[in-house]
Formats: structure tokens, C-alpha cells, sequence
């Protein structure tokens, strides 16, 4: 018996002493955090990774939430369907939230992909200054790290108002929650970052295309600035990027979008999310989102061009209502740039004629997979705070100038308004149509005060003329549509579960 | 029943042999020598009988051809003791001795494999099962899992899909856990293997034993908690022989059972209803359903055939010259019943033992084998398995053209309602190619050493090689997609998977009886590493559907072009104590402690400590009276044992360097942090009470085995999910704690013992579980259709409750309803929390647990009879109390008149003098008014699951020859999955269970989904047994 434990230890020993390199097994198809972060290319590939959610958000939710959730568009209804609800209720404004939390997917979905820019920036922003490279690129890549946290939490607080306030990376499981934070708190942030992304971002010219720039996180400021109704900070900031010469009006308005390949970053970009069609996933497909349906192969084929189109089912999004057709004044030329109609033959309303959002609807090379980037801010919308910006500080004949321009563009006359009040609504006016299906038009309402009242009565006027929004004869707007007309979108219930917070 | 006792036998003899030789005392004293042979009934030579001199304190062993000496005087009695037969003492009278032993067929003599090493049954102290493989051995499947169903107290199995060589599913006492694996340990001839149990040849296979409390399991320490497996393969037996089995067969599967869906006339009658219920203009093909008459597809009846299937298996056992050899050979092929699917499998075993010298063995198993699969898509979600597909599409869409041609694609215009076209199905099973082919080889060798009395030295070397490569092609004309036009575009996956694993154990055995007292003691280490590399290649788009060839593919495809590397380390050291006195009190204690490359690097080692006790009470005087009590035995035995399926890399934070982003026309590569480290992240533990009792009654007549445990597992691995607002979805932890409890029951009965032998086997077991804790904060996890939750069983379904229809405007008034989608003839649903609103999700939930996979009791029941030459066998499996989630109705049942319908929709909602049988509504009001009843998990979905399952009933009849070129022969026939009979109405498989996504298992979550898996095959066997 002793002779099997002297044996044993024997052996055993012998063995123990590289036994903790036996045990000790790397990934080796993927690199672990104890390695990452350590040079300046693995800075590089996190700040491009950060930016890489914005796709997700603008191609599946923004336009939910910004666009369809206001009076520019409504989804046509398609009673073949079912599991629609979740779209429905946006438009509806019909969102079941109770104690300020709803289960609605596309809130939760928007939520959480702007928290992944959140966390990724926290990484970048928590580790950068440990490692020494090359401070230029180190500035531009903090820069463009403030300048998405920024835009994150200022989607967030708009969406939400109050919001956890993640500034640091998560480590342990504790620290996954946070306790909401006030509007306050999470603006002075937003404005932090912002400011910091101004002085540490390259120009546009000299930036490397469609990422953020100076002009950009300049523009993103006056943005938060206008919310705020901080007129004179945001035309300081707003008449910088107009002196810059780094932008100006494309002199078509149909021209001032991407197509699926190319006019990318123009001189009228100030900031867009970056699309590349193909096989890769780089792709989007908002387009098709934004299709009426049924659609047949040769009612899709003319709009899209593919080489393989496939008939569309379910129910198309995003369908421009009467009352945005009906806001352009004639002879504007961005009416016919931004919508299209076509005939549905599957459809089974009497009238099979549908309007689509035409301004992003490029053709390209396959089915369901377009290249079109996606405006986050352009110039005639720098052109319009700022005029914005002067109208509430009361400088008409200064703001004037900055409306025409795009009014002129658009093919129209100069403004007629004369009153601060008349000058105000001509702004509104503008924005409305200029900015149309660029997902502004519901923070838009939210930030001048009018979306209780407009909102109620276009839900007035889809409840009461069904088939003028695109109900088929016989059905008409669910009984709980616009039943809860609300500023702000319940906080996810998926996240509540999860937090002690809310 | 006389083969059983061969095998039994030779075991009895190996054992036998070993603890002779630490029985041997050597004294020499006495004068006359005594030699002689003792043999067998069947006059073969036992080896390592105990001869000893009654009253003397003096023995010895017989050797390798039964021969022994010993010095005796005149009038002595000699005791003849060997394991496993009974003691025979005869008087010494000055001539040769020769012996016949007589076997003890006493069952409870048998001796068992137990974890490194084998204890007399008697003797064993921890819940062990086992299984001899004759028993199981007709059974025309291909895998051994299939031939356990039934068999086994406390152990679940459960065929959730009829796909040749796949789909069982094994829980040993319902353990299971919220992420990690709940798969017993398979440990062949010693050696855990990663790779699938089902692959091997069952004929490969001597006995099965299956150890399933923690006092049994814990010498497997971290890789226990599941249960462990052992399996031991053929050994070399006396003399040479040679025998061959053969059995062909047919499958199909019955058309009772099967889903009853809509004919062509019924669906285009329920369009046509559908649409004036709605007062809408019917379309002109539903117009006149009688048109369909004679003109019906059924496309599930399609993908069907009768299909054969062949083994042969021919094997020899030999022990000669100290060589002991096993070598099986064999063949297996199955067609599936699904069009296109085939299964093949060619394997060949080889063990050898040689004995050196007294001291010095030594021996190797090589097993190569050969499997080739092809496997149409048949199971999974709508839109993924062809089977589900089938069952859903319009049986009015033609599967051949008028030239009798099989269709590309079917698509009805907008106007009917066809929102989902459908590619042929028949073409999907056909011309989809989805085969795997491996290569396998599963091998140890070893060398014993005896250097002392009562001391065994043995070291093994074992290695498991895995060589595969799966191949899918998908052409151009068909798909197993929905809503895709045909031609579609061609893609191409190939997938190379490479595994070698390999074991060096050291052990050491010292056994030593002090008068009474008899001890052992196994020390030893081990250490096993497994490493996996694969790659994985994607290309799509064909210019020919004739050349599926990488560099014929106009595009790879990155997503789904990969390599990976999967690798895991494992050292270990064990130790057992063994105690007995009298073999009456019994005691049993044993401790492994691993060392895991999975564990984090602060918690890298776990000890599992395990102590078992046993009393045989029919040894005391006090019950020796009741002569009626031929054994008892009260057992108890408490343990901590380890589940290490948590993933190989789980502790570290990996990063993704493939999230990229475009700038520009540029892709700039992007990385980020996709999980969190957990440097303390370890194995799930199970502490695990047993108490068991083994009666046997009426010379062991009647045996019945009792076992009640209780058992926690606490620290499970599990991916707690946290607030997204961190950035990430999950963090990896050892949380939460579950109980387990249940009693097992197994009943061995011989009823008649004459000329008509009948023997019944029956057992039922009773499990039972409890979430006791999860997450600190959290106190449920969701899956798609289940809830787990503390302080209820795990995984239970969850949703509404349904109380039928709204049969008129007053009972949709004063009753609850869900806001703009309720009208009259739509479900409705109870509003539990009494809002007067019927909420699906978010704090107004008025979801509930509404059903429960878990049975109540899992039982089965063999008999066995023997007339003369003529032999029977009935084999039958059942389960009761558990219940499954019909998930495919939310196809099958869709009310919007897209898919094809079961036919119970016939008796929906249709008006109010109309209301049907409450199972279905209203098709009125399109998807805002169906969606609820189709969308909303609800009660409805619920269908009880409760079956008994004939599962083989073979009859044999066995002819001994005399003068021909074969010993005896055995011809039998067979039906396996002879009759289910159950109340399930929501397919032929009441033992299914899919993933949500339809892709295998439904794991621990999510089990009891129903989603017309492939349906399990009634099959007919002629066989024969040769022996040579």
C-alpha cells in the first residue's frame, strides 16, 4: 500500500509540475481581452466597430420610431397579415406601456443598439490614453469616440428622457445595471462629448470619408443646443459649419441623396451611415421596408432594377399619408424627388394605387440588398437650424437668407413670412418637407411643443377616413389606435426585467 | 438464457482469478499431494478456482486449464470456491479430484462494472444498473441509446426524432441544467469518449451498467453529475467461436398517428367558406371544391416510403495460449423512410489480452469504423424541415404535372390568399444533398502488472480519432425554403472536422483480506486531452448545378467560410477506499479531484468526495429464519459530483474582429468585446443522497431493487443575462440552484420456471425537480414558449390560458379583451391579473405556466418467455403525465388560409349558431383577429403527451445441429415500434421535442416542441444467429 502512494506522489509530482500549462488552454481562433487594446490598430478597429451599430439603427428602427411614429407616414395595411402589431402600434401611437415600461421589440431593439455604441466608446475612451501612439490619430480617433457616445445618449434622452448613464466599461455582472440618470445629467454629458468631439475631429476635408468630422460633432452640438432652446449657442456653432466652406447645397434636391454605389459623402453630407451592397453584410434593405405590399416582381422590378426581384409579402412600412403629400406647396420639386407612386395589383383595397418614399428607392445589382447610405444630417438642415436658431432670437432678416437658400434649391420663391410667428412656421414648413422621411419629424413635434396637438388630430383623421390611409374597403383603424399619445417612448420591458432601476 | 451465462461466467473467472491469488496462503506442511481438474457444466476448464482444505488454513488457485494441486491428507475435505458458481466440497480419498462446478444463477452473484473497476453485485453499494446485451440484442436499430429504451429505472430516453443514428435524448434521474450539457458520460472499456455513443455498433457491446448516484459516479468526478455510462466490449471467451447474426428488415411509418390535415376539397371548402364568412367575393379556385375531387396531394404522404434496412455482424471469440481475442465485424444499412435518406455503417472491432507471465498483461481494443449519413432537411421550423413544410402546403398544389413530372413551384395568385410559395418538397428530398461521412477510430491499450501479492499496477493508453466531412448542396431547382422561387441560387457548404482525444490513466489496485475484513484500495491519475479543428466552407451561386465544386461557385461566402479550433485539458487524481466485513457491512469511499482547462485560472481544481454503505441483512442470523428472504440489502450513499459542459473558452473575454464597418465604398475591420471574464468560473455541482434496498425473495425468484435520492445541484453555469445598457448580453456565472428528488422501482420476476420459462422485467421511476434559486435579482428566464422559475419545475410551458371562443357580442362585452384585435368568434383569453385587459409581456403579463414537458412516471415492462426451442420477447416503454406544445398548429391551424389546415379546423368558429368545438375561431378579421389564438402562446397548444410504446416484440426459435457446418442457429422475427398507443393528437412522435428553431433537441429550456420532427418507423425483422 505504501509502495502505490509513493508511486502515486511519485508519478503524480513528477507531473504536477507542468500540469498548470497542461491545463492552461488559449482560444485560438479568437483573441481574449488580455490582448486586445494594447496598440494603436486595435484602437482603430474598436472605434470602427463603434460605429457599425448605426446601420442596424437607421435600416430596422429609427424610421419606427422617428418617421412612421408622426404624421409623415402610416403602414398600409394588409389584413392578410398578422404579427404586425408590434409596427402598428408606433404608427398608431398605441404602444401598451404601463408603470413607464413597454415590451414593444422595436423600443427595446433601438435601446440596446445604442447602448452597444455606448459600451464600445466606454472601451475605447476607458483605455486609449493608457497606451502611447500617435497623438493625431489618437485626437481623431477619440473624437470620433465623444462624437458617437454623443449622438447614442442623444438618441437615448430624446426617445426616453431619462436613461442609465454609462461612462466607464462594464467589468463584473454587478455593474451592468445603473440607476437612471436625470435629462439634465445625460444632456450636460451629451454636450461634454459633443464639445470635445469639435475640437478633437478633422474637417471633412480632411477627414477620411463618412466618418464623423468637426462639421459633424458641430452640428450634432447645435442640434442638442436647438433642443435645449439654446438659440445663440447653437447659431454660434451653426454659422461655423455654414463658414467652414466645407459644405454647400447639392443643386438638385433628388441629387443630394446617395445611390446604392456612389454620390456617397457628398458636399452636402454632413453625416451619414455608411452602406455597401453585396454579399459582405455591409448592406441595407430599408428601402424594401419602406414598399407598400403586395408587391408583384413586375410592379417591384421598375423601382428597385435587381437582376432577380422576388415578390414582396407581409405589409409594407413607412407610406407616405395625405398630409405630408399635401404639405408640399406646388411647384416643389422635392415633392416628385421624394414621392412615387404604384399600383398594387395584389392589393385588395379599390383604389391599388400606393405612394413609396422615392428619395432612397436607388436601383442596384440584387434583391433585398441596396448600398444607399442613410442621411444623419445634412447641410440644408444646417441651413434651417440656423435660421431656426435666428428666427427665436428674433433676427428675421438674418434668418431669411438661410431659408431661402434652400427654398430656392427647391425650385421656390422666397419666404412671404414677416412675423417672427409666420417666419417660424415657414421654418417648420420647410423642415418638414426639406427633412421628410429623414426620421426629424417626430422629434421635430417633441421639440417645439406641437406634437400632442398634431398628432391628435391626424389620429382624428385616420380613424375617421380609414381608406384615405390605406385600409382596404370594410376595415378601418384598431379601437385602441391613438389611445396613447405620449412624448416620450416607455423604457423596454426586456430591460426592466433585468434592472433594479426601473 | 444459457449464452447469459457464459458471459456472466467469464467475468466471474477474470474476477475469480484476481482475487484467488490474493486468497492463496502458502503453508506446506502436509504430505500427500491431490491433483485433479475442475470444469464447467460444459467440461471447460475453470481458471482461478479457490481450493482450499476445510478447517486448514491452506489454499490454492487452478490454473489456465482448471488443473490444481494441493497437499491434503486422506479424509480431508477440499473446498471448491469460485465466483459465480456454487461451492462444492469434496473429501479427499488419494485419487484425482476432478470437479464439476454448477452455475449459481443467483443473479445477485453476478459481479458488475462499476468505475474502475467490476464488485460483486452483491457487494455494491451506490444505485448501479446493468444490462447484459443479450437481452437487448434483437432490437433492428442502429443505435445502443434505442435498445436502452424501457430498460432502465431512472433513466429517461426519448426518441425525439425518427432520423437514422440521431436523435436520443438520455437524462439520468432528470437531471438537467440551464446552460451546460445534461448528456450522461459514455466510458467505453474505461475510456470517456467526446464523440457520439450512437455511432457505435451495438454488437460491439458485452453489458451495459448504468451508474446513477453519486456514490457510483463520483470517480468521474466533474464529468458525473450527469450519470456515467460503461460500457464494456466483447472479451475472448473458452474455446473458439465464430458467429454470425443477420437480420433484414422494412420500415414504414402507419398511417394511424400521422397529423390528419385537410384533403384538396376539404381546403378549398375552408377557402371558400372563409371568404363568405368575411362576405367577400370567393376567388374562382375555390369557387367549386368538388373540382379537387380525385385530384388531392399529399405532400407529407409524399416524402414517405417503405424503406429496408440490412445488418450482418460476424464475430469470433477465442482464448488460446494465454491470447484471449474478440473481433466483431459489421454492417449496417438503414434507408430512412424519408425519401433520399440513408445511413450506412461499417465497423470492426478487435480486443486482445495477452498474459505475459503471472504477473504481466496486456492488451488492445481497436475499433475503426465507417458511417456514412444523408440526411434530407427533414426536421425543423416552418421554412426549414421539409417534413413541417409538407404537412402545411396546399394540397391543391399539384406535386407532378400532367406528364407526371415532379413540379419546380408552386405559387396560386395574390388573390387567393397565397402568401407563401412553396418549392417542390419532393424535389427538396431528392436532389438536396446533405451527407456526412466519418471516420472513426476508438482504441486503448494497456499494460497490468502484479509486482506483489494483492497489488495490480495498470496503465492504459486510449485514443479517439474523429475524421469527418459533411457536404451540403443545395441545387438550383429545389429548396427546402419557403417563399423562394425556384431557380434559386445554388449554394455549396462543406465542413471538415478533425477530433483527437487521448487518455493515459495510472491506477493502482491493492487488495488485502484480513480474516474478515476484507479491504481495497485504487489509487490513481489520469490525465485526457481532446482537440477539435474544423473548417467550414460556403460558396453559393452555380453556373451548373452538375458541378457543386468550390472553384465552380461564382462567390464564396465569407459569413459562412470558417475555421475553428475547440480544445479542452483534463487532469485528474482518484482514490478509492473498499471495505467490507463478512461482505455484510459494506463501505465505500472515493474522492477524484479534477483540474479543468475550462475552469477559470482561479479555479482551476475540483474535488468530489463521495462515501456509500451497504448492509446485506439477509446475511443476520435474524433474518436468516425467514428462509422465504433470500436477499436483502438496505444501501445508502451520499456524494458531490460536477458537471464541466460549460464550454471550453466560457471564462474569457473574447473579442470579434469581424464587426467591420464601411467607410466610404472601404471596409475598415472592426473588433469588439463580446463577452465578460470570469476568472472563478467552474464546474455545476451535485450533491446527491441515495437510499436503495435490494430484495431478492423465493431463491431470487423475485428481485426487486428500491431506490430513493435526492439530489442539489448548485453553481450552474449558467449566462445570466444582464441589463443591456452594460453592452452585453449575458455574463457567464455558477448560479442558481435546483433540487431533484424521485424513487425508482424495478421488479425482476421469474412467474413460471418449467418447461414454459416466463421472466418480466418491469421498472418505473417517479422524478421529480424544483428551481430552489437563479440569479441573485432574478427569479425566471424566458424561453421562446417555456418559463423556469423559482419555486416551480424547470422549463414549463408558458402562456395563456384559453377559455374558448366569444360566442356572442354579450360574452365579448362582459368579458376581458385584447384592445382593438377581440371580436366575436376570436379566442378568448383569461385576464389573470384582473386589469379588465389581456396583456401579452411586459408588467401587465397575463401569461401563466400552463403545462409541463416532465412526466409524472417514466416506466417499462419486458417479458420474456421460453417454450422448448421457442422464444419470446415483449418489450414496452411508456411515459405518463407529460405533456408537449403542438407548436406547428401555428402553422397547420393558421386561420388566415395560407397553409394547408388540420383537419380538426373544420369544426372552428363560424357564427354564433355555429361556434365549433371551441378549439379554433373565427377566420374573420384577417391577422389583427387570428394573430392572437395563432401568435400568442396559449393553452390550446398544450396537448397531453402520456404513451406506452410496444417497442420490439421478437419472436425466435433456435435449432441445435448436430452434422451440420453451424453449432445451432436462431431464426427470429421482429416488429420494432410495434404499436404506440396515446391520446396525442399532434403528431405520430409522442417522445418529440425540438428547438425552437427546429434545429435537434430542445435542450434543458425549451423541451417538448412539437414541430413534425421526422416521424419514428414502425419496422419488420426476419433475423437469424449462427454459431459455428
Amino acid at each position: 500500500m505504501k509502495k502505490t502512494i509513493i508511486l502515486t506522489l511519485l508519478i503524480g509530482g513528477s507531473l504536477s509540475s507542468c500540469k498548470e500549462d497542461f491545463l492552461s488552454v488559449i482560444p485560438e481562433t479568437a483573441l481574449s481581452s488580455a490582448t486586445f487594446f494594447t496598440k494603436e490598430a486595435d484602437f482603430q478597429q474598436a472605434v470602427n466597430a463603434a460605429y457599425v451599430p448605426l446601420r442596424s439603427i437607421v435600416n430596422d428602427r429609427a424610421w419606427l420610431l422617428g418617421e412612421m411614429h408622426s404624421d409623415n407616414t402610416y403602414y398600409s395595411r394588409n389584413i392578410l397579415f398578422g404579427a404586425t402589431e408590434q409596427q402598428e402600434d408606433i404608427a398608431d401611437f398605441a404602444i401598451p406601456t404601463a408603470n413607464g415600461v413597454t415590451s414593444n421589440v422595436h423600443v427595446l431593439n433601438q435601446y440596446r443598439l445604442d447602448y452597444q455604441i455606448i459600451a464600445r466608446t466606454n472601451q475605447i475612451l476607458s483605455q486609449i490614453d493608457k497606451i502611447e501612439f500617435n497623438a493625431a490619430t489618437k485626437s481623431n480617433l477619440k473624437g470620433q469616440a465623444h462624437f458617437l457616445r454623443a449622438y447614442a445618449y442623444f438618441e437615448l434622452v430624446q426617445y426616453f428622457g431619462k436613461v442609465p448613464l454609462h461612462l466607464t466599461p462594464v467589468t463584473v455582472r454587478q455593474e451592468a445595471a445603473l440607476p437612471l440618470s436625470s435629462v439634465d445629467e445625460v444632456y450636460n454629458q451629451i454636450v461634454k462629448d459633443a464639445t470635445l468631439a469639435t475640437t478633437l475631429l478633422l474637417p471633412k476635408s480632411t477627414q477620411e470619408a463618412g466618418r464623423a468630422t468637426s462639421g459633424a460633432a458641430k452640428t450634432l452640438l447645435a442640434n442638442v443646443y436647438m433642443v435645449q432652446k439654446k438659440w445663440a449657442d447653437a447659431e454660434k456653432l451653426l454659422r461655423e459649419v455654414v463658414t467652414s466652406g466645407e459644405y454647400s447645397l447639392i443643386p438638385e434636391y433628388a441629387d443630394a441623396f446617395s445611390t446604392s454605389t456612389g454620390n456617397k459623402n457628398n458636399k452636402e453630407s454632413v453625416f451619414e451611415v455608411q452602406f455597401q451592397e453585396g454579399a459582405s453584410g455591409y448592406n441595407g434593405n430599408f428601402i424594401y421596408s419602406f414598399l407598400p405590399r403586395p408587391m408583384a416582381t413586375n410592379e417591384l422590378q421598375p423601382i428597385t432594377g435587381t437582376s432577380n426581384p422576388q415578390p414582396l409579402t407581409g405589409e409594407g412600412n413607412n407610406t407616405p399619408t395625405p398630409d405630408i403629400i399635401a404639405a408640399y406647396e406646388t411647384g416643389d420639386k422635392r415633392k416628385d424627388a421624394s414621392i412615387a407612386y404604384v399600383t398594387l395589383s395584389g392589393s385588395l383595397r379599390d383604389n391599388k394605387v400606393y405612394p413609396y418614399i422615392k428619395k432612397f428607392a436607388k436601383t442596384h445589382a440584387l434583391h433585398n440588398n441596396t448600398g444607399t447610405n442613410w442621411p444623419i444630417y445634412r447641410y440644408s438642415e444646417v441651413l434651417l437650424f440656423l435660421a431656426e436658431a435666428l428666427v427665436e432670437q428674433n433676427k428675421l432678416a438674418e434668418a431669411a437668407p438661410f431659408l431661402n437658400q434652400v427654398r430656392t434649391r427647391a425650385g421656390l420663391a422666397a419666404t412671404k413670412a414677416t412675423s417672427q410667428a409666420d417666419m417660424r412656421n415657414a421654418v417648420y414648413a420647410d423642415r418638414r418637407v426639406e427633412l421628410a422621411f429623414e426620421n426629424k419629424r417626430w422629434f421635430d413635434l417633441v421639440r417645439t411643443g406641437r406634437a400632442i396637438e398634431v398628432i391628435t388630430a391626424y389620429g382624428n383623421r385616420v380613424k375617421t377616413k380609414p381608406l384615405d390611409y390605406y385600409y382596404p374597403a370594410g376595415a378601418a383603424a384598431r379601437s385602441n389606435a391613438f389611445s396613447n399619445i405620449s412624448l416620450l417612448y416607455g423604457l423596454p420591458a426586456d430591460e426592466s426585467a433585468l434592472t433594479p432601476h426601473f | 438464457m444459457k449464452q447469459t451465462f457464459i458471459l456472466i461466467r467469464n467475468k466471474r473467472r477474470v474476477l475469480g482469478y484476481v482475487l484467488s491469488l490474493l486468497l492463496i496462503c502458502t503453508s506446506f506442511s502436509f504430505a500427500q499431494q491431490v491433483k485433479g481438474r475442475v470444469s464447467d457444466p460444459n467440461g471447460e476448464g475453470l481458471v482461478g478456482v479457490t481450493v482450499s482444505v476445510k478447517g486448514a488454513n491452506r489454499g490454492t488457485a487452478t490454473d489456465i486449464e482448471g488443473n490444481y494441486k494441493i497437499d491434503a491428507a486422506n479424509n480431508a475435505v477440499l473446498v471448491f470456491s469460485f465466483v459465480g458458481y456454487v461451492a462444492k466440497e469434496v473429501t479427499v480419498t488419494g485419487q484425482a479430484l476432478n470437479v464439476t462446478l454448477e452455475v449459481d444463477d443467483r443473479l445477485l452473484s453476478e459481479v458488475v462494472v462499476v468505475g474502475y473497476g467490476s464488485q460483486l453485485k452483491k457487494e455494491v453499494t451506490g444505485a448501479v444498473q446493468t444490462l447484459s446485451y443479450k437481452d437487448i440484442k434483437d432490437l433492428p436499430v442502429s443505435q445502443v441509446t434505442q435498445k436502452l429504451q424501457g430498460q432502465l429505472a431512472g433513466v429517461q430516453i426519448n426518441q425525439t426524432t425518427g432520423k437514422p443514428g440521431q436523435g436520443m435524448t438520455v437524462r439520468v434521474r432528470g437531471q438537467l441544467s440551464v446552460s451546460a450539457g445534461s448528456d450522461p458520460l459514455y466510458v467505453v472499456d474505461g475510456f470517456p469518449i467526446t464523440g457520439s455513443i450512437g455511432a457505435i455498433n451495438p454488437d460491439e457491446i458485452e453489458d451495459i451498467s448504468v451508474l446513477k448516484d453519486a456514490a457510483s459516479t463520483s470517480l468521474y468526478g466533474s464529468r458525473a453529475a450527469n450519470g456515467v455510462v460503461l460500457i464494456t466490449t466483447k472479451k475472448g471467451k473458452n474455446g473458439t467461436n465464430v458467429s454470425f447474426n443477420v437480420f433484414t428488415g422494412l420500415q414504414e411509418v402507419p398511417k394511424k398517428g400521422r397529423l390528419e390535415m385537410m384533403n384538396a376539397v376539404e381546403f378549398a371548402q375552408f377557402k371558400k367558406e372563409s371568404y363568405e364568412d368575411a362576405k367577400q367575393a370567393v376567388p374562382v379556385e375555390f369557387q367549386n371544391p368538388s373540382q379537387y375531387e380525385g385530384k388531392n396531394n399529399d405532400w407529407y404522404d409524399a416524402l414517405l416510403r417503405v424503406a429496408p434496412m440490412q445488418s450482418y455482424n460476424l464475430s469470433l471469440t477465442s482464448n488460446k495460449d494465454k491470447v484471449r481475442t474478440a473481433v466483431v465485424a459489421g454492417v449496417f444499412n438503414q434507408q430512412g423512410v424519408v425519401l433520399n435518406n440513408e445511413y450506412q455503417r461499417y465497423s470492426l472491432r478487435m480486443n486482445t489480452e495477452y498474459d505475459v507471465s503471472n504477473k504481466v498483461k496486456i492488451g488492445f481494443n481497436i475499433a475503426p469504423q465507417y458511417v456514412f449519413d444523408n440526411t434530407p432537411r427533414t426536421d425543423g421550423d416552418r421554412g426549414t424541415g421539409i417534413l413541417f413544410n409538407a404537412l402545411h402546403t396546399w394540397p391543391v398544389m399539384p406535386i407532378r404535372d400532367e406528364k407526371g413530372e415532379l413540379t419546380l413551384f408552386n405559387r396560386f395568385p395574390a388573390s387567393t390568399g397565397n402568401i407563401f410559395a412553396y418549392a417542390n418538397w419532393v424535389r427538396a428530398a431528392d436532389e438536396l444533398i446533405n451527407e456526412t461521412k466519418s471516420v472513426s477510430l476508438l482504441s486503448n491499450a494497456y499494460l497490468q502488472y502484479q509486482p506483489i501479492k494483492g497489488l495490480l499496477l495498470k496503465s492504459t493508453f486510449n485514443i479517439e480519432m474523429l475524421n469527418s466531412k459533411f457536404f451540403f448542396f443545395n441545387p438550383s431547382t429545389a429548396t427546402s425554403a419557403i417563399n423562394t422561387p425556384i431557380p434559386t441560387t445554388a449554394v455549396s457548404i462543406r465542413e471538415n472536422v478533425e477530433n483527437i482525444t487521448w487518455l493515459n490513466e495510472n491506477l493502482a489496485t491493492y487488495t488485502k483480506n484480513i480474516n474478515d475484513h476484507n479491504f481495497e484500495l485504487l489509487a490513481g491519475f489520469t490525465n485526457q486531452r481532446f482537440r477539435q479543428e474544423s473548417t467550414r466552407i460556403q460558396a453559393d451561386t452555380y453556373a451548373d448545378d452538375r458541378l457543386p465544386t468550390i472553384q465552380g461557385a461564382i462567390n464564396v461566402n465569407r459569413n459562412g467560410t470558417n475555421n475553428g479550433v475547440q480544445e479542452w485539458s483534463l487532469t485528474s487524481f482518484l482514490s478509492r477506499f473498499t471495505y467490507n466485513y463478512k461482505g455484510k457491512y459494506l463501505l465505500t469511499a472515493s474522492v477524484r479531484t479534477d483540474g479543468s482547462s475550462r475552469f477559470g485560472a482561479d479555479n482551476r481544481w475540483g474535488t468530489f468526495p463521495s462515501v456509500s454503505a451497504g448492509w446485506v441483512v439477509s446475511d443476520e442470523e435474524f433474518l436468516k429464519k425467514y428462509s422465504k428472504i433470500s436477499f436483502a440489502k438496505l444501501r445508502a450513499s451520499y456524494g458531490v459530483i460536477g458537471n464541466n459542459n460549460i464550454g471550453n473558452y466560457t471564462s474569457y473575454a473574447l473579442i470579434n474582429n469581424t464587426v467591420n464597418a464601411v467607410f466610404g465604398n472601404t471596409v475598415a475591420p472592426g473588433a469588439v468585446i463580446t463577452s465578460l471574464a470570469n476568472s472563478n468560473l467552474g464546474w455545476e455541482t451535485t450533491k446527491q443522497i441515495d437510499i436503495g434496498l435490494d430484495l431478492g425473495l423465493f431463491n431470487d425468484r423475485i428481485q426487486f431493487v428500491y431506490d430513493f435520492y435526492t439530489k442539489r445541484t448548485t453553481n450552474l453555469l449558467y449566462s445570466v443575462q444582464v441589463a443591456q445598457e452594460s453592452g452585453f448580453g449575458n455574463f457567464n456565472d455558477n448560479i442558481g440552484e435546483i433540487k431533484f428528488w424521485g424513487h425508482e422501482f424495478a421488479l425482476n420476476t421469474k412467474n413460471t420456471v418449467g418447461k414454459l420459462k416466463w421472466g418480466t422485467n418491469f421498472n418505473i421511476s417517479f422524478n421529480r425537480n424544483e428551481v430552489v434559486a437563479l440569479a441573485d435579482g432574478i427569479d425566471r428566464v424566458y424561453g421562446t414558449f417555456h418559463i423556469t422559475k423559482v419555486g416551480q419545475p424547470f422549463g414549463q410551458f408558458y402562456g395563456h390560458i384559453s377559455q374558448g371562443m366569444y360566442q356572442n357580442a354579450e360574452d365579448l362585452k362582459n368579458n376581458p379583451q385584447v384592445p382593438g384585435r377581440s371580436t366575436i368568434g376570436s379566442i378568448k383569453l383569461t385576464d389573470q391579473n384582473g386589469d379588465g385587459i389581456i396583456t401579452n409581456g411586459g408588467d401587465f403579463d397575463d401569461r401563466v405556466i400552463m403545462g409541463n414537458p416532465f412526466p409524472k412516471f417514466t416506466y417499462g415492462i419486458t417479458n420474456n418467455f421460453q417454450y422448448g426451442n421457442w422464444d419470446l420477447s415483449i418489450i414496452g416503454s411508456g411515459s405518463y403525465g407529460n405533456q408537449l406544445l403542438v407548436r406547428h398548429i401555428y402553422s397547420t391551424a393558421n386561420l388566415d388560409g395560407v397553409f394547408n389546415m388540420v383537419r380538426e379546423a373544420k369544426y372552428r368558429f363560424r357564427s354564433e349558431a355555429n361556434p365549433g368545438k371551441g378549439m379554433y375561431g373565427t377566420t374573420v378579421g384577417g391577422g389583427n383577429v387570428t394573430g392572437i389564438e395563432r401568435d400568442w402562446m396559449n393553452s390550446r397548444f398544450i396537448a397531453d403527451a402520456s404513451f406506452f410504446t410496444i417497442k420490439n416484440i421478437t419472436l425466435g426459435h433456435t435449432i441445435q445441429a448436430k452434422n451440420l457446418f453451424f453449432k445451432s442457429a436462431r431464426l427470429y422475427t421482429s416488429i420494432q415500434q410495434a404499436y404506440v398507443f396515446t391520446k396525442y393528437w399532434g403528431g405520430p412522435n409522442p417522445e418529440t421535442s425540438a428547438q425552437a428553431n427546429g434545429q435537434g433537441d430542445g435542450g434543458n429550456l425549451s423541451q417538448g416542441i412539437d414541430l413534425s420532427n421526422y416521424p419514428v418507423p414502425r419496422t419488420y425483422t426476419l433475423g437469424v444467429n449462427l454459431n459455428f
